[in-house]
This record gives structure tokens, C-alpha cells and sequence, in this order.
């Protein structure tokens, strides 16, 4: 039976008759990094801070550590990390008071740990810098220290890369696969950017309109993307017109988008169409056979969902 | 608690509201001084620490204790520190009632600030009768006066919690400050809750023909109320993020 971090039961939450969380069935599994992935306003914020209590759900159960939070009296919540959009610090304070601050109230201060993790997210530098002067990388990076700092067993992150530039990403990727694999902290963690969840997640959960969609496995995933021959002719419409005869249907075995027809089905059968083009004197410029990204899955995954 | 109130003066370093409040608690000395060096009023120091305590238990407390109350709270929500506190874990009860504490503490450094300025302007200007009891005795006026005018505040609390903006505290401090002033000495001022702590600390209630316990009920009342409301407000409201 699958050791499970996260677990909710039809978890929905409502605002004014807006259903914007809407019965999610969430599974995280210990160890593993969970991607969230949806466009803007999909409801995976409000997913998250259902999770962690900032938001009480309308309808629905969660259990983290195969626990319900609301019997332990809350000592689930400890064991968690967390990030909900910009991180929110006090201005007049510097990074190392404001992570003072933290440590004091979970009370486990100690000022050699507190460096140790500003070493780790790189602002051992400006630990005296006050956090009204940070940029917004810096902000994150923060934040991703005051998640980690108690050694959490779950950390909760919501678009932490947000703001980050190319190596702050690359940086902080690197330490959240790290905090996984090698201490053995699961993560979930949210975002609308395609490529950083395939880069990061094992497990991925799509998510539109309050609904999550399917969670998937990267090795399922990788394994559901469509194959597709292109076409790249100079007579498109004698082309189209053999596919008709062979009764492919367009939209649906192939579609066409200017000279590059997209073939979907039949694929083994590419060298027999370019055969029948070249017979009926198309000229046939290009023949790839592609493979669909994460991209193209998610919009056509969404829109057949 | 200790630890909170320990994290609560923390988050004060480097502010300019918690100097601001300091500079509004000498306000008050500060007027009265000039009065007696420029007007020749009140000669003594009796007369220095009454006209002190009456300004600023009726009037200048009023708008110094909503501009706090909206900051130790509001700014949870303007700096979205709120989430960063809440997913420590704290209890969102304790969570409020430390911000309760710390505002009870703030006020009590306020007093000392106003009380000990006062002697200090007192002396600056010469006055006479000076006696060790007598500052005691203004002291505790002024601390008890304050202390109940606390116990009012907390449909403030409500209030800043509902309205995060520092802005609606100002305007409706300094509102309640003119309609103390317009009150005082109407006879259902001990019915006004920011109104009954000068007159109950003072003695002045004496003078009036509502019994004492009224006002008491007052106070209790309007602490009660705004103190359950905040909380259930508070403990049942999803955080803005």
C-alpha cells in the first residue's frame, strides 16, 4: 500500500457560488516530488492553502501524514515547509532576523543553523541586508530558507521560482531535487511553467478549473505523448485529397497548418504516403517523425478534458 | 507568551511607528510645557500632571492606541506575514492574543514615556510642589486610565482586521478623539466607552449622576463584544494571501 503525504477526499472550496477547488482527489507520495501544473487561476493556490490551513475547505477531507490535521492538534502541520506566492517577511527586518523570528516560535533557534541555511540558498552575503531591499529572487530564495530551516519532512511550495533568473532556477531546482532524493522530503510543489515540472516532478497533477484532471507519472507521461508524422509538401491540397481517398479523416487521423500536414495515425505507414505523394508529383520537403512535448500534451490533455 | 512578546518587540526594530508612538506620548507633556512657559498655566506640578493625564487619557491616547492597534495587526496582512506565521504552526487564538498582549505592553511603555516626560518638562519649567507621591499618584491615574482605555480597543482590533489599511484607523482615532472631546462633560459621557477611563481614573465619574458600575459595564461590554467578534473573525476567516 503506497505510503501517502498528502491525501484529500473531494476536497472543494467555493467562493460566492464559484466552485474554484472542485472535489480534487490528491495522492503525494513520501519521497516524491508531486508538480502541481495548471494555467493561472486553475486552483492549485487555494489547493495549497487548503492544505496548510489558511483556507478552510467548503466541502471535503485532507490527511497529511496519513493523518486528519484537524485531530492531531495540528502537529501535522509542523513537519511542513512552506511557500504560498511571494514569500511575506517583515521589511524592517534583515534576512537573519527574520528567520530569527521563525526559529524562536517553532524554538529551535540556533544562529549557527539559521547561517548554515543562508548558506544553502546563497544570501549568506546579504544576511544583514534588510528584506525591504531584496529582489524578488532574493524574496524567494529566502523563503525557500524559511521552508527548509526545520528539516520538514513535506514542503508545500507555490511557484517558488517565480522571479528567479536563470541560475537562481537552476540553483534552487537542483536543491529541491536534493532536498528529495538525498533526505528523503517530499515535495509538492505548483506551477503554470511546463518545462521547470518536467524538469523537477515525478509524479504530475494537471489541474483546470478546479478540477485536477490526472495525476501521472513522468514515466506514464512520457509514455502517453502522441507521435506524429510531418509532412512538409508544396501541393498541400493533392496531399489532403489522398488522405481523403484513403478515408483519414483531418482533425482527427491528420490535421494541416499551411505546407506541414500532421499525421496522427497509421504512422508505419509514412513511407507508403510519401511513396503515393511522390507518385502523384508532390514535392514532399520534409518527413519527420515527431514526438508531442509537454506542451502540446498539456493543451490537448486540457482541452479533450 | 514570553517568547511572543520577545518576537513581537523584534518585529518593532528598525520601525518608525513604534518611535512615532513614543513621540506622540511625549506630545502631550510637550503642549502643556509650552502652555506654562508661554501662557503661564498650571504653576504646579499637580496641575502640570492633571491637565497631562487629562489630554492624553481623553484625547491623544485615542488616536496613539488605534494607529498601533492597526499596525501591530494590519501589517500581518500588508506585508503578507500573516501565511508566513500561521504555517509555522501558531494557533490563530494564540496568534491574537499575543498581538492583545503586546498592544497591552506597548501602552504600558507609553505611560512611563508620557509620566516620566511630564516630570521632566515639569521640572525644565521650574514648577513647584513636586513630591514623590504625588507622581506616583499621577502615575497610577494615568496607567489605570489607559489600562481601561485598552480594554475599549478591542472592536478596534475587529476593525483592523476587517480594514488592513492603516488609513480608517487614523481617520477614526482622530474622529473618536474630537467626539471624546465633545462628550466630555455631557451627562451621558459615562456611557461612552473611550470616554468613562479618564473619567473613572480621574474621579471625575463622582460629579456625574450615572453610578460608577455603568461605566465599568461599559468597558466590559465594548471589550467583551469587540474581543469575541476579533476572534471569531479572526479563527473563522480564510488568511488573505
Amino acid at each position: 500500500m503506497a505510503d501517502y503525504v498528502i491525501e484529500t477526499n473531494n476536497l472543494s472550496k467555493i467562493y460566492s457560488k464559484n466552485k474554484v477547488v472542485n472535489s480534487v482527489n490528491m495522492h503525494v507520495e513520501r519521497g516524491k516530488i508531486y508538480g502541481l501544473l495548471g494555467k493561472n487561476g486553475a486552483g492549485k493556490t487555494t489547493t495549497m492553502c487548503m492544505l496548510l490551513n489558511l483556507t478552510y475547505p467548503s466541502s471535503g477531507d485532507i490527511y497529511l501524514f496519513g493523518k486528519n490535521p484537524k485531530v492531531d492538534s495540528g502537529e501535522s502541520y509542523s513537519k511542513i515547509g512552506s511557500i504560498i506566492e511571494t514569500p511575506g517577511f517583515y521589511e524592517n527586518l534583515t534576512a537573519y532576523e527574520n528567520l530569527k523570528i521563525i526559529a524562536k516560535i517553532r524554538g529551535d533557534y540556533d544562529p549557527y543553523h539559521i547561517n548554515s541555511v543562508l548558506k544553502m540558498v546563497n544570501l549568506e552575503d546579504a544576511k544583514s541586508k534588510k528584506y525591504r531591499d531584496f529582489s524578488l529572487g532574493m524574496k524567494q530564495r529566502l523563503g525557500i530558507a524559511a521552508a527548509i530551516m526545520h528539516s520538514p519532512e513535506l514542503l508545500i511550495l507555490d511557484e517558488p521560482i517565480n522571479g528567479l533568473d536563470p541560475f537562481g532556477i537552476k540553483e534552487i531546482r537542483a536543491l529541491l531535487k536534493r532536498l528529495a532524493h538525498e533526505f528523503g522530503i517530499t515535495i509538492l510543489i505548483s506551477s503554470h511553467i511546463l518545462s521547470e515540472i518536467e524538469n523537477i516532478a515525478d509524479v504530475i497533477g494537471f489541474m483546470d478549473n478546479g478540477v485536477l484532471i490526472e495525476e501521472i507519472s513522468k514515466d506514464d507521461l512520457y509514455s502517453r505523448l502522441n507521435k506524429f508524422v510531418e509532412f512538409e509538401v508544396a501541393n498541400v491540397d493533392l496531399a489532403v485529397n489522398i488522405f481523403r481517398e484513403l478515408e483519414l479523416k483531418e482533425n482527427e487521423d491528420f490535421t494541416v497548418s499551411g505546407n506541414t500536414i500532421c499525421l496522427y495515425t497509421h504512422l508505419e505507414l509514412r513511407d507508403k504516403f510519401n511513396e503515393l505523394f511522390v507518385k502523384a508529383g508532390i514535392d514532399v520537403r520534409k518527413l519527420n517523425l515527431c514526438e508531442e512535448n509537454l506542451e502540446e500534451f498539456f493543451t490537448r490533455f486540457v482541452s479533450n478534458n | 507568551m514570553l517568547t511572543f512578546i520577545e518576537i513581537e518587540f523584534l518585529k518593532l526594530k528598525r520601525s518608525k511607528i513604534f518611535l512615532l508612538s513614543l513621540m506622540g506620548a511625549i506630545l502631550p507633556p510637550l503642549l502643556m510645557f509650552i502652555a506654562v512657559t508661554s501662557f503661564d498655566e498650571g504653576q504646579t506640578f499637580e496641575a502640570l500632571f492633571s491637565n497631562v493625564n487629562m489630554y492624553m487619557s481623553a484625547m491623544f491616547a485615542v488616536l496613539i492606541f488605534a494607529i498601533i492597534i492597526s499596525y501591530l495587526f494590519g501589517r500581518e496582512y500588508n506585508e503578507h506575514t500573516l501565511k508566513t506565521m500561521l504555517t509555522i504552526p501558531i494557533s490563530r487564538g494564540k496568534f491574537l492574543m499575543s498581538k492583545y498582549v503586546m498592544f497591552l505592553v506597548w501602552i504600558l511603555m507609553l505611560t512611563v514615556v508620557t509620566s516620566v516626560s511630564t516630570l521632566i518638562f515639569g521640572f525644565a519649567a521650574g514648577l513647584e510642589g513636586f513630591s514623590v507621591n504625588l507622581f506616583i499618584d499621577s502615575f497610577a491615574q494615568l496607567l489605570y486610565a489607559n489600562v481601561l482605555l485598552f480594554l475599549t480597543f478591542s472592536p478596534f482590533v475587529f476593525l483592523s482586521l476587517f480594514i488592513t489599511n492603516m488609513v480608517p484607523a487614523m481617520v477614526g482615532g482622530a474622529a473618536l478623539s474630537l467626539v471624546n472631546l465633545m462628550v466630555y462633560g455631557q451627562n451621558w459621557a459615562p456611557f461612552v466607552p473611550w470616554v468613562c477611563p479618564y473619567l473613572i481614573a480621574s474621579g471625575e465619574i463622582a460629579q456625574y449622576a450615572t453610578s460608577i458600575s455603568v461605566s465599568y459595564g461599559v468597558i466590559l461590554a465594548t471589550f467583551v463584544i469587540g474581543l469575541a467578534v476579533s476572534y471569531i473573525y479572526f479563527t473563522k476567516k480564510d488568511v488573505a494571501l
